[in-house]
């Protein structure tokens, strides 16, 4: 009796090719890897969290980074508004007004200084900085949630 | 657009504290405890962190 009740208590794990579903979900769309394994509240909220916070970021006039070889870091900062998934387009798209990942060229490149004029435009506005803040932290939200969506896909956390 | 410090902190803090406690716990009653503490203490911590930093000038 009691060892059935373990069983039943214990999360359900899924093959493999359903936990790199859930994975890919998730960063499709904050919480939709949730959804799919059966979590609505919490994909719900997920969804509405994520999304306040990247909205917050965009309407703060936050920018989206770019790659720049000379400055590692931007790498990181790339990577991470990436992992908010399709949301970071719209970012890219309102900061440069196109989709673009890394600084092309060399400098006074016409395309480089395009971009950077309109990223410099960015960063004077006075809300830059809880802009970029609140848009790094969409990313990292939603990297969250994709491990989390692995962990309750694989059966480690219910 | 908000242009207070403090409100976007506030904002802020509410967000990273409700992702967390939904994250984190499965139950109503530990979300909001987590909300409130993780919350509350974001902000008083931030608070108490600015009222240390106070007398030190910026240069």
């Amino acid at each position: 009796m009691s060892e059935t009740m373990v069983e039943q208590a214990a999360p359900r794990a899924r093959s493999a090719a359903g936990s790199f579903v859930a994975c890919a979900l998730a960063w499709l769309v904050p919480g939709l890897g949730h959804l799919y394994l059966g979590k609505k509240g919490r994909a719900a909220v997920f969804f509405l969290v994520v999304a306040a916070t990247f909205g917050l970021g965009i309407a703060s006039d936050g920018a989206a980074s770019l790659i720049e070889e000379r400055q590692p870091l931007t790498f990181l900062a790339t990577f991470d508004n990436v992992a908010v998934g399709p949301f970071d387009l719209v970012g890219r798209y309102l900061t440069y007004g196109t989709i673009v990942y890394a600084l092309p060229g060399e400098e006074g490149d016409p395309r480089r200084t395009r971009l950077v004029d309109r990223q410099r435009a960015r960063v004077r506005s006075v809300t830059y900085e809880y802009g970029n803040t609140f848009l790094l932290t969409a990313g990292l939200m939603n990297l969250l949630l994709i491990l989390d969506a692995f962990d309750i896909a694989t059966g480690r956390k219910e | 657009m908000i242009r207070s410090h403090f409100l976007n902190m506030v904002v802020f803090s509410g967000l990273v504290a409700v992702f967390f406690a939904f994250l984190t716990q499965n139950d109503a009653k530990n979300r909001m405890r987590v909300v409130l503490i993780l919350g509350g203490s974001m902000i008083v911590l931030s608070l108490v962190l600015a009222y240390v930093m106070y007398p030190f000038p910026i240069r």
